[in-house]
């Protein structure tokens, strides 16, 4: 601690003001809206508390029709994205090619163009090839935005094996793919389920791939949301959803984050 | 971990013979994902905005679009409504995120905790939850205002579907990355460096401009280049919070797209925010070349 801060804490009181009025009263605000049945407007709490809505979205049949649209493509594009990208984040952290340092920049370059102009020009040529509306377009528009964090973490997951490890059970006899199978892939796993429910969570709250090239007819929940936000009268649907919907995301999230350490997310983007 | 991770660095593999390409054949699954539904879509439409069907059927080379483009007062309005947008955003976010950070670097307190878990919080609220919690909240008779009444300040101008909007919703959004970025720059200056400074009498400003500002310049070209493009390219914020007319360039080419149903005209417009992008991507590209070269000699 240094001395100009250390005399009086006033900075951290400012940025503590500061930031309860502009993250946490914003996020608070939803929650009091799922639970309200009346809130007249001078009033600074709601008038009349209950749950009233939350059954009627469970009753919409709308709801959990995109609710089942968006759990499907998260899990299809989850699936694909560790079968595509796993292998290539063991080849990046434990073998020798030319070129390595060229294809993981490239990766990292999806990151050096604006992305809605991207998800447009990729939407022109989904156009042409008739994929606009249907489900393998948003699969693949959503799989590319995985790519780069199914590789990075399982990359540096894969590094962090104990090499030693591998060589004791190679010296035994253990065969390459029985040293994967048993030593470095259970070492890694912590990691690897990281990313995977980081890319899961992500994939269900994806909004502008899916906008562009799923809708009208690919109605995933965040589209739904959108069209309650924009059209509906009755605040509570969308704040009952948000809720229901993020509380459990929430949950997922700080739980990988927990697996994978604070800043590797910072690093990988060149930080 | 730190030191396998370096270990790993410095010692070739031996469990796989050098030389032998086998890596290429597991990477290329990815690289042609890459190549053929980024790369390649990107440089076909901006082909195709120049190389264009003419009246008579045939194909050839035509500016057309681009001409319509600059001379049409509306795309070029909307143009520089998301330059405002994207230039107020990232001062912001620097103001912002900037103390924070030489806060939470330099203070051990229990509201040093308080203010990273808040600063960090955005990171975990998906863009749909944020922009309906700010409309609920800073909307016309939402929280914020109800709150202030009721302290007895009145006349609040909601920023709601004003260009204000988005400059607060995208504001909310970036802030996590922006300060972990930051702060990862910060974790190096060296704390006897300050108490050095301060010992010979250095004000905070000149220990600012002298010592924080050189030493974190790195972590603030990252946060600047990658801040703009994504800023720049932003639709979903501007689209739900943001005035219609004029807009910024991710909801005009939404519109031009579904609505419009111009693919043309959109792929131009894309074309212009590529060019626009283009430098801060090329610092950005720059800035991780040199640091993964840093990486490989270590």
């Amino acid at each position: 601690m240094t001395g100009w801060i250390k005399r009086l804490d006033w900075p951290g009181y400012v940025l503590a003001i500061f930031l309860i009025f502009f993250v946490l009263l914003p996020i608070l605000t939803v929650f009091i809206w799922a639970f309200t049945e009346q809130w007249f407007y001078p009033s600074i709490l709601p008038t009349k508390w209950g749950l009233k809505y939350w059954f009627k979205v469970l009753e919409r049949g709308d709801v959990w029709a995109a609710f089942f649209t968006s759990i499907q493509l998260s899990a299809i594009v989850t699936g694909l994205s560790a079968l595509i990208c796993l292998p290539a984040a063991y080849a990046f952290a434990r073998m020798d090619f030319p070129g390595k340092q060229l294809f993981m920049m490239s990766f990292l370059m999806g990151n050096a163009f604006p992305r809605f102009a991207l998800i447009i020009s990729i939407a022109v040529l989904f156009l042409s090839l008739n994929l606009v509306g249907t489900w393998a377009g948003v699969i693949i528009i959503q799989l590319l935005n995985t790519i780069l964090l199914m590789i990075w973490l399982p990359t540096a997951a894969f590094q962090g094996v104990s090499r030693n490890m591998e060589e004791a059970a190679a010296d035994v006899g253990a065969t390459p793919l029985q040293v994967f199978w048993h030593v470095t892939l259970p070492q890694a796993l912590p990691a690897i389920g990281a990313a995977l429910l980081m890319t899961f969570v992500w994939t269900f709250y994806e909004t502008e791939g899916a906008w562009l090239v799923g809708a009208p007819r690919v109605q995933t929940m965040p589209l739904m949301m959108m069209s309650m936000i924009n059209n509906q009268l009755v605040v509570q649907y969308g704040a009952v959803l948000s809720v229901a919907l993020w509380v459990p995301s929430l949950v997922a999230l700080l739980l990988a984050r927990r697996v994978m350490g604070s800043d590797s997310f910072a690093k990988g983007l060149g930080a | 971990m730190a030191d396998t991770l370096q270990g790993s660095t410095v010692t070739p593999s031996k469990a796989v013979p050098k030389g032998r390409p086998y890596g290429l054949l597991f990477i290329a699954l990815p690289v042609a994902l890459i190549v053929s539904f980024l790369f390649f879509p990107a440089l076909k439409s901006i082909f195709g905005t120049i190389w264009v069907k003419q009246p008579d059927g045939s194909y050839g080379v035509s500016i057309a679009t681009y001409q319509f483009f600059f001379s049409d007062a509306y795309s070029l309005a909307n143009l520089a409504q998301t330059l405002w947008t994207t230039v107020v955003t990232m001062v912001m976010l620097i103001a912002v995120n900037l103390p924070i950070a030489i806060y939470l670097r330099f203070s051990k307190s229990k509201l040093a905790i308080f203010v990273q878990v808040l600063a960090l919080f955005p990171m975990f609220v998906p863009g749909i939850i944020i922009v309906y919690a700010l409309i609920r909240y800073m909307g016309p008779n939402g929280l914020l205002q109800t709150l202030l009444e009721a302290v007895g300040i009145f006349g609040f101008q909601s920023p709601y579907l004003t260009p204000w909007g988005p400059v607060i919703g995208m504001l909310w959004d970036a802030m996590p990355f922006t300060l972990l970025v930051l702060t990862a720059g910060m974790s190096a200056i060296p704390t006897s460096a300050i108490e050095a400074a301060e010992d010979v009498g250095a004000s905070p400003m000149r220990i600012l401009f002298s010592i924080i500002l050189p030493q974190i310049k790195n972590s603030l070209l990252v946060v600047t280049s990658l801040n703009f493009l994504g800023l720049f390219g932003q639709a979903f914020m501007p689209f739900m919070l943001g005035p219609t007319s004029p807009e910024m360039m991710g909801p005009f080419m939404l519109r031009t797209f579904s609505s419009v149903r111009d693919p043309l005209q959109a792929a131009t417009q894309a074309t212009i925010v590529f060019a626009l992008c283009s430098l801060a991507g090329l610092a950005y590209v720059r800035s991780i070349a040199r640091r993964r070269a840093q990486e490989v000699v270590k």
